[in-house]
């Protein structure tokens, strides 16, 4: 596949942004085939630092996070707070297509990279905002980070926790994932507009919106005032063909029965109790539900008996809906996380294989992920393509503005 | 806002999913003007429309759930199965641009609607595949949920817990919600690649891949070897400073007190225990770490006399930096949410408030919603649009085609 046949070849995006929501979704458009300028101060995005600042983070010999987020970019830097700085981004402004902004908004007002002060310079731009809480309202300018906005204030931490238990722990930078993929489909509807109209335009999201769209099931319930009581936790369900249960090896297994009337032979048959199919306790969805407790006494000790992969084989060959909890370690070696997509080969020697994004097209393979930029790398390169002379580059390099 | 006006409007969909993630996906496509139209089985329809009363969803007599996925979509009850019926589907497969499927892959053999069985319908149509394991693979054929495929595969549960608690929990449908933006960023640029070359193509997602995504950061450490590290449950702290704790009236706080260099007497005082600024066993950051345990020990009676409210006054003013960990109960009515346009209004007098779409557009707004479709409420109306007499809809009820 040549990059002339990915869907976004020809597409020039400005990355301004920092840490990972906008970023990755940066990343998706470079993926397929976008020219991605990533725009960085003098001290480069925090991100670059992450997994060692953050006690959250697995620490690798290999800066796999800023891989990850940064890969097909080119980085240039400049100090957007000296104005020939400024001024040489117009330049690029007047001749991308997309920009990715997720300064909080006093940033932006300071910089003049508000939309109304770059659709002056380029009026077919699409601007793509990312906020942690809106544009507008008492919390617009509160940086917003996914545990914070995504998670904590959309109240899905609270939702998320066994009964008088802590609340729920979200892993690092999973709403700010979902959320690039929001941002992606808001830059894929401005392309759509500006084709009918030929306009520009401003889109964008945020992750307090995004958390919210995540657990909309009990959003909408609590839109009705329906609310979802707190879990019991695994030794107490509500439904016993809806839990998980431990293995002999320590493992969980997550029992998915949606068609339960249908499902529920196979079950007993599957744990090798065919005498619960006869038990008048359990005889119906309501009697199961009633006595989950009891339920889930017998099936965690039938559970407890054997070890994961023997429920793996026995439970798929029943045809019973149910899920492995793999271990982060097992989905590298998971032939189908290969099969979906999910994890590609790399270019990048130290680091062979990552993360694809989820988008699978039939036409067009993602690009394959070269080394993220070093702080800068590409300075020169991207401003000469600009249109700056050798003269004006050497000059604001003297002055402090670019790197 | 005229409804031409949406980029997405005349664009028809056809919606052969269910449950949730493909269906969302079609929701978002409607809410920016696209003529959706949902087949299903006549009788039934989607289960979806009866998860309101799953154990594990919030508990209404208002079918919440149906108004979110269901919305401004037309229904045409068509049985697949029925001989007759795949003359009228070939016809709406022929003038449609979009078609989304989420049916196991043996199932659509067996009902010739994979892509190669369609494309020859029509070449220009996008055809989206949703699955829960990608299109081959060991587990192609499994069906998947959101809770298995997403969440338990991918490795999000087993990372997202305290140290030696069970696996984390999900909300239902949190992960099929967020495959759903990357299902319509799928879409969009299968719509661009077919403007471009005037050819449909394949496009599509699987949960699993959306899970291993949204867990980027440690998938991607898992991938170079490195682990993560485990999280400490708040009773057993690493920074009791940064950490939950517990007020009267069982709601979380999450203390934030990075710079304790300079904000550990403020913070002693404004808690009420001075005594703390100047015990010896506390003097120092490096004191207040390694004995964490007995900071945290020390704190978490204090925070349980006071409830959330009154701490929230306590800090208020004082510069202490603390976590919201909001309640959807609070959310609905958050002012900040009203700013970000996270809730909107519907015309359905029963579910009167929805949860929003997260994409937003300068140029456009999202349609408002009316009551979703009862099963094959739009199936005559349809059938006309394509053409059919009043006696070939006759007898295609007759032939039980239609519902």
């Amino acid at each position: 596949m040549t990059e002339s046949g990915l869907p976004l070849a020809g597409l020039r995006v400005l990355d301004i942004s920092s840490f990972i929501a906008a970023p990755a979704a940066a990343v998706v458009l470079g993926d397929w085939g976008a020219d991605v300028i990533k725009i960085e101060g003098p001290d480069g995005d925090a991100n670059r630092r992450i997994m060692h600042d953050s006690s959250n983070y697995p620490k690798g010999e290999v800066n796999y996070p800023w891989q990850m987020d940064s890969r097909n970019k080119r980085s240039l830097v400049l100090d957007l707070k000296q104005p020939p700085a400024r001024a040489a981004l117009d330049r690029l402004i007047a001749t991308s297509d997309v920009l990715v902004c997720n300064f909080p908004p006093p940033v932006r007002d300071k910089l003049r990279l508000t939309y109304d002060d770059v659709k002056q310079v380029n009026p077919k731009l699409i601007y793509a905002s990312l906020t942690g809480y809106g544009e507008t309202g008492p919390d617009r300018d509160r940086p917003g980070f996914d545990v914070t906005a995504y998670f904590a204030r959309s109240g899905l931490l609270d939702a998320q926790r066994y009964e008088g238990g802590p609340p729920g722990v979200p892993v690092p930078a999973q709403g700010d994932r979902a959320t690039a993929m929001t941002l992606v489909s808001a830059i894929l509807m401005a392309l759509i507009h500006r084709m009918k109209t030929g306009e520009g335009s401003w889109v964008g999201t945020s992750l307090l919106g995004n958390g919210l769209w995540s657990c909309g099931v009990i959003a909408q319930a609590a839109l009705v005032g329906a609310y979802l009581p707190h879990r019991p936790p695994p030794d107490r369900p509500r439904s016993a063909l809806g839990t998980i249960y431990r293995t002999s090896d320590d493992r969980w297994l997550q029992l998915t029965i949606v068609r339960e009337d249908k499902m529920w032979p196979g079950i007993c048959e599957t744990i090798g109790c065919p005498e619960l199919l006869d038990d008048p306790r359990f005889a119906t969805v309501e009697e199961r539900r009633k006595r989950s407790g009891e339920l889930a006494t017998i099936l965690g000790e039938a559970f407890a008996s054997r070890d994961y992969e023997h429920w793996r084989k026995t439970m798929s060959a029943h045809g019973i809906t149910f899920g492995v909890i793999s271990r982060p370690q097992d989905v590298p070696d998971d032939a189908q996380a290969v099969a979906c997509g999910a994890i590609v080969d790399t270019a990048i020697p130290e680091m062979p294989r990552t993360l694809a994004n989820p988008i699978r097209l039939g036409f067009a393979e993602q690009q394959i992920a070269k080394p993220a930029p070093a702080l800068g790398q590409h300075s020169d390169q991207i401003l000469s393509e600009a249109g700056l002379s050798r003269d004006e580059i050497a000059s604001l390099r003297a002055s402090g503005a670019i790197r | 806002m005229s409804e031409q006006a949406l980029p997405l409007s005349g664009l028809v969909v056809l919606d052969i999913s269910s449950f949730i993630a493909a269906p969302a996906a079609a929701v978002a496509l409607a809410d920016f003007g696209a003529d959706v139209i949902k087949i299903e089985p006549p009788g039934e329809g989607d289960p979806h429309r009866h998860n309101y009363k799953n154990a594990s969803y919030p508990q209404s007599d208002r079918n919440f759930p149906w108004q979110l996925d269901g919305r401004l979509k037309r229904s045409i009850a068509l049985d697949l199965k029925n001989a007759s019926a795949r003359a009228v589907l070939e016809r709406l497969i022929g003038r449609a641009d979009v078609m989304i499927v989420n049916f196991p892959p043996p199932a659509r053999e067996r009902l010739k609607l994979r892509w190669e069985d369609i494309e020859p319908i029509n070449p220009r149509l996008v055809y989206c595949s949703l699955t829960g394991y990608g299109e081959t693979g060991p587990d192609r054929d499994r069906p998947g949920f959101d809770i298995t495929a997403y969440f338990g595969r991918s490795g999000i549960l087993d990372a997202a817990r305290y140290e030696g608690g069970p696996p984390g929990l999900s909300l239902p449908a949190q992960g099929d919600r967020a495959t759903a933006m990357t299902l319509v960023a799928a879409i969009l640029l299968g719509l661009r690649q077919r403007d471009r070359t005037g050819k449909g193509c394949w496009v599509g997602t699987s949960l699993y891949a959306n899970g291993v995504w949204a867990n980027g950061t440690s998938a991607a450490g898992a991938l170079i070897g490195a682990k993560l590290p485990p999280r400490q449950p708040p009773d057993r702290p690493r920074n009791a400073l940064t950490n939950l704790y517990r007020t009267r009236d069982d709601r979380w706080l999450q203390l934030l007190v990075v710079r304790d260099d300079r904000l550990w007497a403020p913070f002693c005082a404004a808690i009420g225990r001075p005594d703390l600024a100047a015990d010896p066993r506390f003097t120092d950051r490096g004191e207040r770490r390694t004995r964490a345990l007995e900071l945290g020990q020390e704190l978490a009676p204090v925070f349980a006399a006071k409830s959330y409210a009154e701490w929230e006054g306590v800090f208020s003013g004082t510069g202490i930096p603390f976590g919201v960990v909001g309640r959807l109960a609070d959310v609905i009515d958050d002012e900040q949410a009203a700013h970000a346009g996270i809730f909107a209004d519907t015309t359905n007098p029963e579910v009167p408030r929805t949860v929003n779409n997260p994409i937003r557009l300068g140029f456009a707004k999202p349609r408002t919603s009316g009551p979703p479709p009862a099963v094959g409420q739009h199936s005559e109306e349809i059938l006309r649009e394509l053409s059919y007499s009043d006696a070939d809809i006759a007898a295609l009820r007759k032939a039980g085609a239609l519902g």
